[in-house]
């Protein structure tokens, strides 16, 4: 028994990354960004923009969104990809020539006028390259020939994309040493900043600017912008988003949320409880009713009684939990007719102050309803499955011959009849599991209950990647725990196997 | 089970009370009344679901202007709701444009059948009677949905115009549909109305008829049921005859994806799917639905699979070196197919339930008329009809889904005969 648990957690692993594998590509080819901003791609200079600009910039680089999927291949831009985007925006806030009468300096045809959709994409493209075309920029900079808004733009860019990445920045405490760095970098950081041109500074100013301040600079830290073989071959596997997100996963760090910035480990601890409470219950319930309910039933068969518990557990299978929800929630809760129960939640708002008593008290009247609701559906399955089962075993010789040496009807159907027929029902602990877990988001939306399930639906809604994606693996772990369960438990209902 | 060509070669041989698989299922099925009777519910389903645009619509039949009154290129008698049917203005869903196309083409098609088949009947032997029925009816499905797709494509639109008030005026006549009501129309003026004689059972917070936008949820509860089961029953039957034919590493493989698949608690995995699409359609529903619901289909048929591969009739064919493709497909697949389409039928009704809880939860097609959405709409202005409505027609179809479920599955089992 020992070493089969063993193997299967064993097993768990490979599952698990595959899952993780999984997740990580669905949340990262789907379309759209996480907490994207309303991005204007004009007033391209003004102090606002470049403001938004740069937090949504520390926000990419935070949740590594400024990174390529799967793999790196930045080290070989050149400064042709830098410029064409840059040239992008730079035509995009010149004006558009007229069709008559004088035509305004540097002004755009129409049909060169690049639409908006594809400017945000250059402005984030330039931005997300970050580190890797600091020296293009600085080329772009200093081509005197070149337009000097599409310098200007260089530089501006260039500020931001040259910046020293601090360490240990989002997360854990930084060591003394990485705090060091850190302060000397904000230092450069500082400095670089300030090297940014206005808007109407002038031709002769922006030229020294560029030449006193630029150029030495990037001779000075030049070696920080060149890529040995081995660099490369590091960067292109490394330097990735899916990297990071496996890296991070195997320290068992997800990451925060970017709706609260509380780490999303510590918030699922917390909701894990109403989750796995309502539905263990459920579980429990489900097994307690529908057992007893099946072994009636299948005793009368054929009789008016098991015709009509079959009829009714077959309309309440076919029913939507959602419906139910809504109508009992209409019926017990609102005072129409009735006000008997809570509309919602896992307990009362002063439960610190209750005794222990008073809080089961209340916590079980808030779950009366949701707990009707999540379980009916699988106790409606599971009795005609008891049934079967029962029904299966009870022409069976060992229950005549259990019978014939005179043990009493209860100890014939418990311990003879029961028993057997219970195997199969147990095998369905295992694909209930999933279900559940997964059901009760309606429930948990409906009934407010503040679980897994609805800090799911939540973090849809919001768009929070590392919420949904500690969500989905958790889940996905407890799924895979419940089936080892359901596994063992059949050796422990029937001796005849074992998985030694 | 003997393929069509043996069938075609051997036919005459056969005794005379010969009966294919399929014959025996069907009059076993026939037996179990309540899923006989369920199967003709669901027909009627889909006779309600094509046949809405009668029933309610708020373009007429017939309208005839005098010159003079309303606008003058309308003036003369004019027939709107045929054109309102395929217009992509009015329709903006290729679901509606579909079942419109029905309206005309099922009927066209049950003509033909019922005039033929008496015909037929009388001058063929049974067994050529079969194969030309069989052939009638591949032939006019591909008949129907070819135009369909012809209709769809040609994306007919035209200028919108208010006929509901050209009617009140003097001199017109015309003739509606049963209810003069479209289902996305937005009339603030009648907000929350209660169940009356005009709207049969009220409005909702839009002012719009919830008895048109039931009767058009039908198509789209039934759409996204059928062909998101469609879809993840061709990715299981692929998947699973893969592992369960060339067994050994591939099996590895599908098994371990499977597996994979299974623990997902799947409706957050569909929730996190919808949740990236963004303005979805009533195909990306189903395509989402369809993408994660696979696993049951795949070990079904991998197990079915694996237990024909040792038969004799297989190992015969593989002895008589037969393609690989042909095994499959005309030996082992066709023998795999029972449990498969019982698992379907159950499929359909769980499919229904998911987009409906999908629609519940504000994740549903954004523009469609879906029964999920009605009943949001209900919870949120707490009027009865708008809740009880929906939850009742889901109830029903879904009942009789699993009815009909039920009633294939005994069919099929040997053991069960009557």
């Amino acid at each position: 028994m020992t070493t089969y648990i063993i193997k299967r957690v064993l097993l768990m692993i490979p599952t698990l990354l595959m899952i993780a594998l999984i997740i990580f590509l669905v949340l990262n080819l789907a379309p759209g960004r996480p907490g994207q901003t309303q991005v204007s791609a004009d007033g391209m200079q003004s102090s606002e923009s470049t403001e938004a600009r740069e937090s949504y910039r520390i926000f990419k680089e935070q949740f590594n969104f400024d990174k390529p999927i799967l793999l790196n291949t930045r080290f070989n831009l050149t400064e042709a990809d830098v410029r064409s985007r840059l040239e992008m925006r730079v035509k995009f806030n010149k004006p558009v020539c007229p069709d008559t009468g004088e035509k305004p300096e540097g002004c755009v045809p129409v049909d060169q006028k690049p639409n908006s959709a594809d400017v945000i994409k250059a402005v984030e493209e330039v931005e997300d390259w970050g580190a890797y075309i600091v020296p293009e920029l600085v080329a772009i900079a200093a081509d005197e020939q070149a337009d000097l808004l599409l310098r200007k733009l260089a530089v501006v860019n260039l500020a931001a994309n040259a910046q020293l990445r601090l360490k240990s920045q989002y997360g854990r405490k930084p060591t003394p040493e990485e705090r060091e760095y850190n302060d000397n970098a904000q230092k450069e950081n500082e400095l670089l900043r300030s090297w940014r041109p206005s808007n109407e500074m002038p031709a002769e100013e922006f030229n020294k600017l560029v030449k006193e301040n630029w150029i030495p600079w990037l001779e000075k830290n030049k070696q920080r912008f060149e890529y040995s073989g081995g660099d490369k071959v590091s960067i292109f596997f490394t330097d990735t988003r899916f990297a990071k997100y496996m890296y991070n996963l195997a320290r068992l760090d997800f990451g925060v949320s970017h709706v609260d910035k509380k780490p999303v480990l510590d918030t699922i601890g917390g909701k894990l409880k109403y989750s796995i409470s309502l539905s263990l219950l459920s579980i429990l319930l489900a097994y307690m009713i529908s057992v007893p309910l099946g072994v009636w039933s299948a005793y009368r068969q054929g009789t008016r009684a098991d015709q009509t518990v079959t009829l009714i557990l077959f309309m309440l299978y076919s029913l939507p939990s959602f419906f139910i929800a809504v109508v009992v929630l209409e019926l017990f809760t609102v005072g129409t007719p009735f006000k008997w129960f809570p509309t919602g939640g896992f307990g009362d708002a002063g439960a610190d102050t209750m005794t222990t008593l008073e809080q089961l008290k209340s916590i079980t009247w808030h779950l009366v309803l949701p707990l009707l609701c999540m379980t009916y559906r699988g106790l409606a399955s599971l009795s005609r499955y008891a049934r079967t089962g029962v029904l299966d075993v009870i022409r069976a010789d060992y229950i005549r011959t259990a019978r014939a040496k005179g043990l009493g009807e209860p100890m014939v159907v418990i311990k003879h009849a029961v028993r057997n027929g219970m195997i199969p029902i147990l095998t369905l602990l295992g694909s209930l599991l999933p279900v559940l877990i997964g059901g009760s988001v309606i429930i948990e939306v409906i009934f407010n209950i503040p679980g897994m399930g609805l800090y799911l639906f939540e973090s849809i809604l919001a768009r929070d990647y590392n919420a949904i994606m500690a969500v989905l693996l958790i889940s996905s772990l407890l799924t895979l725990v419940g089936l080892l369960v359901s596994d063992l438990s059949y050796a422990v209902v029937d001796p005849r196997i074992s998985f030694d | 089970m003997a393929t069509d060509s043996d069938k075609q070669t051997s036919g005459s041989l056969l005794p005379k009370d010969y009966k294919t698989y399929g014959e025996i299922v069907w009059e076993q099925f026939k037996k179990y009344k309540l899923s006989y009777w369920s199967l003709w519910g669901v027909a009627a389903l889909f006779v309600l679901a094509i046949f809405a645009p009668i029933l309610s619509l708020n373009v007429p039949f017939y309208i005839s202007i005098p010159e003079g009154t309303g606008p003058a290129n309308l003036a003369g008698v004019s027939f709107p709701w045929f054109k309102a049917l395929f217009d992509v203005n009015f329709f903006e869903s290729g679901v509606d444009i579909f079942f419109n196309s029905l309206i005309f083409t099922v009927p066209v098609v049950l003509a033909a059948w019922f005039f033929i088949s008496p015909r037929w009947k009388k001058a063929m032997i049974k067994d050529k009677y079969k194969v030309y029925r069989t052939n009638f009816w591949l032939a006019s499905s591909v008949v129907v949905l070819i135009a369909a797709l012809i209709v769809y494509m040609v994306q007919f639109s035209q200028p919108y115009v208010d006929y509901q008030s050209i009617s009140k005026m003097d001199g017109v006549s015309s003739i509606y549909p049963l209810l003069e009501f479209s289902y996305r129309d937005v009339d603030l003026s009648s907000v929350g109305v209660s169940p009356n004689g005009v709207h049969w059972l009220g409005t909702d917070d839009r002012g719009r008829d919830v008895f048109t936008r039931m009767l058009y949820g039908t198509r789209i509860s039934l759409t996204i049921g059928i062909l998101a089961v469609a879809i993840y029953t061709a990715i299981g039957m692929v998947l699973g005859s893969i592992g369960g034919f060339f067994g050994g590493r591939v099996d590895l493989v599908v098994l371990r994806l499977i597996e994979v698949m299974l623990c997902f608690p799947s409706f957050f995995l569909i929730l996190t799917l919808r949740g990236f699409v963004e303005n979805a359609s009533v195909f990306h529903i189903m395509i989402i639905i369809g993408v994660t619901g696979w696993t049951g289909i795949a070990r079904l048929v991998r197990g079915e699979f694996l237990r024909l591969r040792r038969q004799d009739f297989v190992q015969a064919a593989i002895a008589l070196g037969y393609t690989r493709t042909r095994i499959i497909f005309r030996h082992v697949l066709p023998n795999a197919l029972g449990p498969v389409l019982v698992s379907a039928t159950f499929g359909v009704a769980g499919a229904i339930i998911l987009e409906a809880s999908l629609a519940f939860l504000g994740l549903g097609p954004t523009t469609a008329p879906s029964w999920g959405q009605i009943l949001t709409v209900g919870r949120q202005t707490k009027l009865w009809a708008l809740i009880l409505a929906p939850g009742f027609a889901i109830f029903v179809t879904v009942s009789l889904l699993n009815l009909v479920g039920e009633g294939v599955r005994d069919a099929l089992d040997p053991k069960m005969r009557r």
